[in-house]
């Protein structure tokens, strides 16, 4: 029962995906301009994460070893295609602001590293949990990271004005430079911390 | 001729691969410790970039536009791109082995690298010819490459210096890269 | 032996599933898909458009460009599903009450800072413009982007070819530019200034 429950709260903050292990990073930076957006992302990769990592786990005893990354990759392709394909037919807006990123899902680190590390080598139960919670910490990562440089660059939280309309926006936050410069502090802050905490 | 150069001058400086579009990131912090790394790496994208771009496009073309079967895409172009660079370590070993010990493990990596299924997947969705698409592959890969070079030159000098603790290792890589990403933001509108 | 075969073989099947799946997915979704596609583009033309009680993208004109169609842009048009029309034709969108047309919406295109800016132009009958929406770009946010703003738009309201100077006010133009950004403004006012020319050459067809 307590593994059960350490492969899931794993990846919200001991193997974080984003902060500690440092994957999914091209998505992290590109995504993260609205939090809006971070949720979308987050609840897609998790989803892909979830489902994929089950299928590879109950199938991990059949799939040869040889060609493991092939077979990841195309279980890993269709439930990306498959999310690509709902969003556009019901979350139109949402899909192109994700753009290209959406069938990028599939080159995510996240997803590929937890399916060669985890689902290929434990029972379902427990790769399930591993990718909900894997999912969690990502989305958490990319939702601190989308709110802070939506609260600079925009002067708003989800679309909501929290500084109100005389606020000249902080537009570097928005841009690549800024995207790339909050997340290396916001790494290094939580380097801090995690330090404290071990102390 | 002009068309030519301000796509590569475009695709290099402008809108570079890494610092402006955040494709191949994972690479990009992963291998740029040192400079010679670095550009092997560069050089293996580069090649794997343009090849699979080529192989992809024309997949587009004769297969999924034909039996209009484009949701396929994602699935078809990264079994191309992971079986190209297979063959590509393949071939590497039998004909250059000093080259794939350099290499080494950075190849299998190219296949999770979104900067080749990106292009792949933008050169298409930009509706280019065929030569247009190897044009804009190889300034993307070039752009890819260069930006890896300059940063592994970078970090080569931050290993040097004192930082503080908690901004060790990724986060001043990050950092870093944020004000490489500002210098280049220099570059735009150079193509008008 | 034995094993190339069995990899090759749940390779096989694996892909095989994989394709099954993502037709039946694709079959599912291929309608929503297209609907959210046309509200999208119904909703930019409607932006522009003057009153009408039809549909606009189930009455339009494909109008193939000579080769002098256009100076200092390219063209390029979308049907409603998205698809690109053939390169060198616009399609035209008429807004119709009762029998006649009372206006018509098209998109043209111009070299901006980052890349091409797809600009819907309404007009009236009579060439005189309703209202334009920015379709695509790919601009500085909070500079060139800006010319998404109303404030920014609203500018070409009732403007028309004979009475307006298409040029931005720095270069002795009619139009405000943005605070930083010539650029991308430069690039509207281009692309709007294309789209009344054409409209003003192939009037008669477009509105017969």
């Amino acid at each position: 029962m307590t593994t059960l429950l350490r492969d899931l709260v794993n990846g919200i903050w001991k193997e974080n995906p984003v902060f500690r292990l440092v994957l999914g990073m091209c998505s992290t930076l590109a995504i993260t301009t609205q939090a809006k957006n971070a949720i979308g992302m987050g609840l897609a990769v998790t989803f892909v994460l979830v489902c994929s990592n089950v299928l590879i786990s109950a199938m991990r005893s059949v799939i040869p070893d040889k060609v493991r990354l092939a077979c990841f990759i195309v279980i890993v392709a269709t439930f990306v295609t498959i999310v690509d394909l709902v969003m556009a037919g019901f979350f139109f807006e949402l899909h192109k602001a994700m753009g290209i990123f959406i069938p990028l899902i599939v080159v995510n680190c996240i997803i590929l590293g937890r399916a060669e590390a985890f689902a290929s080598k434990n029972p379902i139960l427990n790769s399930f949990l591993d990718g909900i919670g894997m999912g969690i910490g990502y989305t958490l990562a990319i939702l601190i990271v989308g709110c802070i440089r939506e609260l600079l660059g925009s002067g708003s939280v989800f679309g909501i004005s929290v500084f109100g309309p005389r606020y000249i926006p902080f537009l570097l936050a928005v841009l690549p430079p800024g995207a790339f410069i909050a997340l290396g502090l916001l790494l290094g802050f939580m380097n801090k911390v995690n330090k404290k905490l071990a102390m | 001729m002009l068309k030519i150069i301000l796509m590569i001058i475009s695709t290099v400086l402008v809108n570079n691969f890494v610092l402006a579009k955040f494709l191949g990131i994972c690479p990009f912090l992963g291998v740029s410790r040192k400079t010679e790394t670095a550009v092997g790496m560069g050089m293996s994208v580069v090649f794997v970039v343009t090849l699979a771009t080529a192989m992809t496009w024309l997949v587009q073309t004769l297969v999924l536009n034909r039996f209009d079967i484009q949701y396929m895409q994602t699935i078809v172009f990264i079994l191309v791109i992971a079986g190209l660079v297979q063959f590509v370590e393949m071939v590497l070993q039998k004909t250059s082995p000093g080259l794939h010990q350099a290499l080494g493990i950075y190849l299998p990596l190219i296949t999770t690298n979104c900067v080749v299924l990106g292009v792949a997947v933008l050169a298409v969705q930009n509706e280019y010819t065929f030569v247009e698409s190897l044009i804009y592959s190889v300034g993307a890969s070039v752009g890819f490459a260069l930006a890896l070079v300059l940063f592994a030159g970078l970090r080569e000098r931050l290993a040097l210096a004192e930082i503080p603790e908690s901004l060790e290792g990724t986060a001043i890589a990050l950092v870093t890269t944020g004000l490489l990403a500002l210098a280049f933001m220099g570059f735009a509108g150079l193509v008008k | 032996m034995r094993d190339i075969l069995e990899l090759v073989l749940v390779l096989s099947i694996i892909c095989l599933v994989a394709a099954l799946s993502l037709a039946k997915v694709y079959d599912i979704t291929k309608e929503p898909i297209a609907l959210q596609k046309r509200l999208a583009r119904l909703q930019t033309i409607n932006a522009v458009l003057p009153p009408h009680d039809n549909e606009p993208d189930k009455n339009t004109v494909q109008v193939s460009l000579d080769a002098q169609g256009n100076e200092g842009g390219k063209v390029a048009a979308r049907t409603a599903d998205g698809s690109r029309t053939k390169t060198g034709a616009v399609l035209v969108y008429r807004g119709l009450k009762g029998d006649h047309v009372s206006g018509v919406a098209f998109e043209m295109k111009s070299l901006g800072f980052g890349g091409e800016v797809g600009v819907m132009i309404g007009l009236d009958p009579n060439g005189i413009i309703r209202g334009i929406e920015i379709t695509s770009m790919n601009e500085t946010p909070g500079l060139g982007a800006r010319v998404a703003e109303p404030a920014f738009k609203q500018q070409f309201q009732g403007k028309s070819l004979n009475v307006t100077h298409f040029k931005v006010k720095k270069d002795g133009g009619d139009f405000d530019q943005v605070t930083g950004a010539t650029i991308t403004p430069r690039a509207v006012v281009q692309a709007v200034k294309n789209g009344l020319e054409f409209y003003q050459k192939h009037k008669e067809s477009i509105i017969q």
